[in-house]
C-alpha cells in the first residue's frame, strides 16, 4: 500500500497560530477598507458644513483678509478645484501619510496628533486597566457567594453602569479636587492628574464588564471541572483566578473591544472637564471651528485605533478560548 | 453602544439562578418610569412653576420648601426644570431608539433576506459605522447639520443603529427558516405579509428587553451631547444641558449639577432593572 | 474565609499617597525681590498665534506683553512716554513722525534694534499677507517708513492721526526681530523673537507656553518698577479653560496667578487670606449689544432708546455676575483717556419711558402673546449668540429678554455656530450684535461708529461698524480729534463725540471689560501695565 497521502500529524499549536495569522490578515484587509470609507465619509461630511473654510483658515470672524490673500489661500489649499478633484488629491495625500495642515493650529496634523495623542492613549489605557482591576477585585471575588454579598455587589455593578461618565467626572472633581484637595483639578502631566479622569471613565465601564463577567463566572463555577479542582484541595481564590477566570473572561474580553470606542467617546468629555490635553478635546474644538484636516485626521486615527483594537480583541478572544479554535472547520 | 445589551439579552438560561434583585427593585423601577412618563405627558401634575421663568432675586437658592431642588443662576426652579426636562429626555430617548430600530430593521431585513452579497455589503456598512466611536459620529453629524433637538435625535439614533442592526440581522437569519414561515409560504401568502405578520414580530420579540434598556442608553447619550453643547441649547430644560450650565458654579451651588445628573442615573437604573425584569419574566424565571 | 475587602486596602492607600505627594506650599514673606524661580500663570484661552501682529486678540497680547517691547509707553494718566524710542517729533501737518531710537537694544536672537527694525515691523503689520486684524487695522493711515540713519526713523501717514502714539504703546504693535519676521508666518507664530524681558522657549499646544528670562534685558519702560533683567527665571503660561478648575488650581496653590477670575469666585477669593485680587477696568468700548440701524425695528431711534430703557441690566449684573461687574452705560469705559462720566445715566432702567416711546413710535397694537404690533407686524429683535459665548453672557441676555418682554418687545436669542454669526454679520442680517473693543484710545469711537468702517474691510464681509451709523458730522468730528495734538482740544472733541453716540442710542452697554487677576501668596510684584491693563510680569518674583 502506498502512503502517498500519509496522514500528516501537524503540531496543533502551530496550526492555531497559522489560523490566527490568516484571520489577522483578513481582518486587517477589511480594516483598511473600513478606513477608506471613514476617510471618505468625513471628507464629504465636512465639505457639506456651512461656512467658507477659507475664512476659517484665515483667522475666523475678526480677520480682514484682502481679496488677494483669499485667492492665494484658496489656491494654496486647493479649494478652487471641483469637489471630485479635491477628493482624489486628498486620498492621494492620505496614502502618502500626509494628513495636511490644521487650519486652526497652523501645524501639520500629524504633529498635532503626535503631541496630543499620547495623553488620550494614556487616559484610555489607564481607564481600561483600572476597570478590569475593579472587575477582578469586586466581581471575581464575590461571584456566587450567596444572596447578600452577591446581591449587594450586583447592585453596585448595576449602579456603576448607570452612572453617566460626565456627571461622575464633575462630581469626582468637586469632591476630590475642589473639596478634599487630594488630587489636582487640572493637568495632563502627572500621575496624580490621571487618577480622577481615569476613575470617571473606569467606574461605569467596570459596571458593564462586571455584569457580564459575573453571569459568565457563575455559570462557569458550576461546571464539573471546578468541582474537581476544589476537591484537589485548591483554595477558593486559586480556583477562581486560575481555573474559572479563563473561561469566564470571554464575554468581558469581547466587550472590551466595544469599550475602547466608548472610552474614546468618554475621553472627549473627560478631557474637557479635567482640562487635559488630548485628541478628544482637540476633535471637539476642531469641529467647532470647521478645521477640516484636523477633524479628518483625528477621526481617521481614532477609527484606525478602534479597528486595530477590535482586531486584537478578536484575536485575543480566539487565543483564550480553546473551544472556539477546535470548533472551527 | 448596544453590544453590551446584546450580551445581556442573549445570555442563555442554563439553570435557575438566585435573583440579584428582589422584585422590590423591579417595582420601584416601574413606579419611577411610570412617574417619568406622567411627568412627560402632564408636568402640571407635579409642579405649577414655569421652568423658563427668570427670577433674578432668587438666584442660587439651595434646596428648600419653596424650591425643592433649589434654583439656578437665573432663579429658575430646578425641580420644575427637571420635570419638564423629563419630556425632552423621554422624547429624545424614545425617538432616537425608534430611529435606530427603523434603520436597524431596514438593514437587518436587507442583510438577512437579501442574499449573501447583500448580506456582506450590509455587514461591511455596519463595520464602517462601528468604526466610528459614537461620539465622533455625533460630532460630525452635528457639525454638518447644526445643534438642536432634531439633529440630536438623529445623531443619537445613528449611533445606536449599528448595534441593533446586528441583532436584528442575526434574529432574521435565525427565524427565516422557521417552520411557521415555511407553512405560510406553502399557503401562498405574499412575502410582504409574511414579513409583516410572522417574521418581524418573532424576530423582534427577544429585542424588547434590548429596546427598554436602549431608551435609557439613548437618554444618557443625548445628555452627553447636550453636555458638550451640541444638543439642546440653554435655557432648554434638558438634563444634560442643565448639567453643563451648572458646571461653573459647582463650588457655590452644587445642586445645579447634582440633581439633573441624579435623574439621569435613576432613569438609566430604572430602564436597566425593568429590562432585566422583563427578560426574566419572558424566560419564565419568575412566577 | 477570605475577605473580599482586603485587596482593596493597599489600593486605597496607594491612591491616597499619590494624592498626598503634591508638596505643601511654604510661605516665605519677603519684601526684597528674589532672583530666580518659576511663576505659573493660568489663563482661560489659548492664543492661536504667539505673534500679536497676526489677527490680534486679547490672549495674544497678554502673552506677547512679556516678550515684546513697544516703541513708546503709556502711563496710567494716559501720557505717552519713551521706551524703545527715546524721543520723537511730529510734523506740523501731523503726517510725519520722526522717532529717535535707543542704541543699546538687542533682540534675543542677536539682531540689533535700529530704524530698519522699526520699518520691518510696521511694514509687517500693514502687509495683507500677515492678516493683521488689530495692529493692521490701527495703522490704516500708514504709508511707509523712511530710514534716515541707524537710529532715526520717519514714519509717514496719509492723514493726521493723533492716536498714533497711543496705539503704538499697545502690545499688539510690539516690536519683533526683523530677522525673525522674514520667516514664514507659521514659524513666527510658533516662536516669535522680541527684545522683551522674557523669550519664548516652547509652546506645548493645548497645555502651556514656556517663557525664560532674557539675561541681557536693560531697557525697561519708565512705567516699570525696576531696570535690568527680570527677577523670574521662568514663566509657565498655562491654559485652563474651565473657570471652576482654574480657580480651584489657584486656591490649591497649583498655580501662582490666574487671569479672568470668574465672578462667582470673587467672594471666595476675597475671603481666602492666601489670595489677593487685582481688578482693573480696561479702556475702550465696553461690552455691549450694538443695534443694527439699517433695518426695522432699530432704524427708529425711539425704538432703540425704548429697548435700552426696558432692559434691566443692573438686575442681571447683580445676579449673573454676583454684583462684581459695575454697569457701564456710556460708549467709553472709565479707563479710556478723555472718558466723560456725563453719560452714565443715559441708559437707566425706565420701563415707563420705554412704553411711552414705543407708543409714540406707533407700536400700539398687541398680539395674542402680549407683544406690541404695528401694521400687523410684531415688535421683535434678534440677537446673535455664537457657540463660544460664555453661559453667563447668555444668561445676561436671557434676563434682558425677560425684562423687555414686559414692555411688549420680543427679543429672540438666536444661537448658532461662530461661523454663522460671521456670515450673518457680514450680511447685516441681525438686529443686535454683541461685542466689545479693548483699546487705549477714544479713537475707538471712529472705528465702531464712523462710516468708513461700515464697508467690509476684507472679502470676509466683517465690518467693524456693526451699527451702520454713517453720519458725516460724526465722521468729521472724529477726524478733527485726530488732527490736533492738543489734549484739551481732544478732550472737548471726544466729549462731543461721546455725547452724540450716547444720544443716538447705538448700543446697549452692559459692563466694562476688565482684567481680573487672582494672585496666590507665593507671587509678588504682579502688575498690570497701564495702557491696556495687560498682565505685566517683568517686576514679579516668587517666594517658594
Amino acid at each position: 500500500m502506498s502512503s502517498a497521502t500519509s496522514l500528516a500529524v501537524t503540531d496543533p499549536r502551530r496550526e492555531r497560530l497559522a489560523a490566527l495569522g490568516r484571520r489577522a490578515v483578513i481582518r486587517l484587509a477589511g480594516g483598511v477598507l473600513v478606513l477608506w470609507a471613514v476617510a471618505s465619509l468625513t471628507f464629504f461630511a465636512l465639505r457639506l458644513m456651512p461656512g467658507d473654510p477659507v475664512l476659517a483658515i484665515l483667522g475666523g470672524p475678526s480677520a480682514n483678509p484682502s481679496p488677494e490673500t483669499i485667492e492665494a489661500t484658496r489656491k494654496e489649499y486647493g479649494l478652487d478645484q471641483p469637489l471630485a478633484v479635491q477628493y482624489v488629491f486628498y486620498l492621494g495625500r492620505l496614502l502618502q501619510g500626509d494628513l495636511g495642515v490644521s487650519y486652526s493650529q497652523h501645524q501639520p496634523v500629524t504633529q498635532v496628533l503626535a503631541e496630543q495623542g499620547g495623553a488620550t492613549l494614556e487616559l484610555t489605557v489607564a481607564a481600561l486597566l483600572l476597570a478590569w482591576l475593579l472587575v477582578l477585585l469586586l466581581t471575581v471575588v464575590t461571584a456566587g457567594r450567596g444572596r447578600l454579598v452577591g446581591g449587594l455587589a450586583s447592585m453596585a455593578e448595576t449602579l456603576s453602569a448607570a452612572l453617566p461618565h460626565f456627571w461622575l467626572g464633575v462630581v469626582l472633581l468637586a469632591v476630590f479636587a475642589f473639596g478634599l484637595r487630594w488630587f489636582p483639578p487640572a493637568g495632563s502631566d502627572s500621575l496624580a492628574s490621571l487618577v480622577l479622569p481615569a476613575f470617571s471613565l473606569a467606574i461605569p465601564l467596570a459596571g458593564f464588564i462586571a455584569q457580564v463577567t459575573r453571569e459568565s463566572l457563575e455559570l462557569t463555577l458550576d461546571q464539573p471541572f471546578i468541582l474537581t479542582a476544589r476537591s484537589r484541595g485548591l483554595s477558593d481564590l486559586a480556583v477562581r483566578f486560575r481555573h474559572a477566570l479563563r473561561h469566564a473572561l470571554l464575554p468581558g474580553v469581547s466587550l472590551s473591544g466595544w469599550a475602547i470606542g466608548a472610552l474614546i467617546s468618554g475621553a472627549v468629555v473627560c478631557e474637557v472637564i479635567f482640562s487635559r490635553k488630548g485628541v478628544g478635546r482637540q476633535l471637539y474644538q476642531a469641529v467647532q471651528v470647521q478645521d477640516l484636516p484636523l477633524v479628518i485626521g483625528i477621526s481617521l486615527v481614532v477609527a484606525a485605533g478602534y479597528v486595530l483594537a477590535n482586531i486584537l480583541v478578536d484575536l485575543l478572544y480566539q487565543w483564550i478560548d480553546p473551544r472556539q479554535q477546535e470548533a472551527k472547520p | 453602544m448596544s453590544e453590551l445589551i446584546l450580551e445581556r439579552a442573549q445570555a442563555p438560561l442554563r439553570r435557575q439562578r438566585r435573583l440579584h434583585l428582589p422584585p422590590l427593585g423591579a417595582s420601584l423601577a416601574l413606579v419611577f418610569l411610570a412617574g417619568l412618563l406622567l411627568a412627560a405627558l402632564a408636568p402640571q401634575l407635579f409642579t405649577h412653576i414655569d421652568p423658563l421663568a427668570i427670577v433674578p432675586r432668587e438666584a442660587f437658592q439651595p434646596p428648600s420648601w419653596a424650591h425643592w431642588l433649589g434654583t439656578d443662576q437665573s432663579g429658575r426652579d430646578i425641580f420644575a426644570r427637571v420635570i419638564h426636562g423629563a419630556r425632552q429626555s423621554l422624547l429624545i430617548g424614545v425617538a432616537a431608539t425608534a430611529l435606530s430600530m427603523a434603520i436597524a430593521i431596514s438593514l437587518g431585513l436587507l442583510g438577512g433576506l437579501g442574499g449573501a452579497k447583500l448580506d456582506r455589503g450590509v455587514g461591511w456598512l455596519l463595520e464602517v459605522l462601528f468604526a466610528f466611536p459614537s461620539l465622533v459620529l455625533a460630532l460630525l453629524f452635528v457639525a454638518v447639520f447644526g445643534s438642536g433637538i432634531g439633529p440630536l435625535i438623529v445623531a443619537t439614533g445613528l449611533g445606536g443603529a449599528p448595534g441593533y442592526a446586528r441583532m436584528v440581522r442575526g434574529q432574521v437569519l435565525a427565524v427565516r427558516n422557521a417552520g411557521y414561515i415555511e407553512a405560510a409560504r406553502a399557503l401562498g401568502h405574499p412575502t410582504s405579509r409574511i414579513i409583516a405578520r410572522q417574521l418581524l414580530p418573532n424576530a423582534m420579540r427577544p429585542l424588547i428587553v434590548t429596546l427598554t434598556m436602549g431608551v435609557g442608553q439613548a437618554i444618557v447619550w443625548a445628555s452627553a451631547l447636550s453636555f458638550l453643547g451640541l444638543g439642546a441649547r440653554p435655557p432648554a430644560p434638558e438634563w444634560g444641558t442643565m448639567l453643563s450650565m451648572g458646571r461653573d458654579f459647582i463650588a457655590n451651588a452644587w445642586w445645579l449639577t447634582f440633581f439633573p445628573g441624579l435623574f439621569i442615573v435613576l432613569t438609566t437604573l430604572a430602564t436597566t432593572v425593568t429590562g432585566r425584569y422583563i427578560q426574566q419574566r419572558l424566560e419564565g424565571r419568575l412566577p | 474565609m477570605n475577605h473580599p475587602i482586603l485587596p482593596l486596602i493597599p489600593l486605597c492607600a496607594a491612591l491616597a499617597l499619590v494624592g498626598c505627594e503634591r508638596a505643601e506650599q511654604r510661605t516665605v514673606h519677603s519684601d526684597q525681590p528674589v532672583h530666580g524661580g518659576t511663576l505659573v500663570y493660568a489663563t482661560d484661552r489659548e492664543p492661536t498665534c504667539l505673534d500679536p501682529h497676526v489677527a490680534g486678540d486679547m490672549p495674544q497680547v497678554f502673552v506677547a506683553q512679556q516678550y515684546l517691547d513697544s516703541l513708546v509707553s503709556m502711563d496710567s494718566d494716559g501720557r505717552i512716554g519713551p521706551w524703545l524710542a527715546t524721543r520723537w517729533e511730529v510734523s506740523a501737518d501731523g503726517l510725519r513722525y520722526t522717532f529717535h531710537l535707543r542704541r543699546d537694544v538687542r533682540f534675543t536672537d542677536g539682531t540689533p534694534f535700529n530704524a530698519e527694525a522699526v520699518k520691518a515691523n510696521l511694514d509687517h503689520m500693514a502687509d495683507p499677507k500677515t492678516q493683521s486684524s488689530t495692529a493692521g487695522g490701527y495703522i490704516r493711515q500708514y504709508r511707509g517708513t523712511d530710514v534716515i540713519d541707524d537710529y532715526t526713523a520717519v514714519v509717514r501717514l496719509a492723514t493726521p492721526y493723533a492716536a498714533f502714539l497711543e496705539v503704538l504703546a499697545q502690545g499688539f504693535l510690539g516690536i519683533q526681530s526683523p530677522t525673525a519676521l522674514k520667516r514664514s508666518r507659521d514659524q513666527n507664530c510658533e516662536s516669535p523673537v522680541g527684545s522683551g524681558p522674557f523669550k519664548v522657549a516652547r509652546w506645548d499646544r493645548q497645555n502651556q507656553v514656556e517663557l525664560v528670562r532674557n539675561p541681557d534685558y536693560n531697557w525697561a519702560p519708565p512705567t516699570a518698577k525696576h531696570q535690568g533683567p527680570a527677577y523670574l527665571e521662568r514663566i509657565v503660561w498655562k491654559f485652563i479653560q474651565e473657570p471652576s478648575v482654574r480657580f480651584a488650581s489657584l486656591q490649591a496653590g497649583e498655580v501662582d496667578v490666574i487671569e479672568t477670575l470668574p465672578p462667582e469666585s470673587h467672594e471666595a477669593a476675597r475671603r481666602n487670606p492666601d489670595v489677593e485680587l487685582i481688578v482693573a477696568q480696561r479702556p475702550g468700548n465696553p461690552t455691549n449689544g450694538t443695534f443694527n440701524m439699517r433695518r426695522a425695528p432699530f432704524d427708529d431711534i425711539r425704538v432703540r432708546e425704548a429697548f435700552v430703557r426696558s432692559a434691566d441690566v443692573e438686575g442681571a449684573l447683580k445676579s449673573v455676575y454676583f454684583g462684581e461687574f459695575p454697569r457701564a452705560a456710556g460708549p467709553l469705559s472709565v479707563a479710556t483717556p478723555f472718558y466723560s462720566g456725563d453719560f452714565e445715566d443715559s441708559q437707566n432702567y425706565q420701563p415707563a419711558r420705554a412704553a411711552k416711546l414705543l407708543d409714540e413710535a406707533g407700536w400700539t397694537g398687541r398680539d395674542a402673546d402680549g407683544y406690541r404690533t404695528k401694521d400687523g407686524k410684531r415688535l421683535s429683535a434678534t440677537v446673535l449668540i455664537g457657540a463660544r459665548t460664555p453661559p453667563s453672557e447668555l444668561t445676561l441676555w436671557e434676563q434682558v429678554q425677560a425684562t423687555t418682554r414686559q414692555v411688549g418687545l420680543e427679543l429672540v436669542l438666536d444661537q448658532m455656530s461662530d461661523a454663522q454669526v460671521t456670515a450673518r454679520q457680514a450680511a447685516w442680517d441681525y438686529d443686535i450684535r454683541t461685542g466689545y473693543w479693548n483699546t487705549n484710545t477714544p479713537d475707538v469711537l471712529r472705528i465702531i461708529f464712523s462710516s468708513a468702517f461700515v464697508q467690509p474691510a476684507g472679502v470676509g464681509g466683517y465690518h467693524q461698524n456693526s451699527s451702520g451709523y454713517a453720519d458725516p458730522g460724526f465722521d468729521a468730528l472724529l477726524e478733527s480729534a485726530l488732527a490736533t495734538q492738543d489734549p484739551e482740544q481732544r478732550r472737548a472733541l471726544y466729549h462731543r463725540a461721546q455725547q452724540q453716540a450716547a444720544a443716538q442710542y447705538l448700543q446697549l452697554n452692559t459692563y466694562p471689560q476688565s482684567t481680573r487677576l487672582g494672585i496666590y501668596k507665593t507671587a509678588h510684584g504682579v502688575r498690570l501695565e497701564p495702557s491696556l491693563a495687560v498682565t505685566y510680569l517683568y517686576d514679579a518674583w516668587v517666594s517658594k
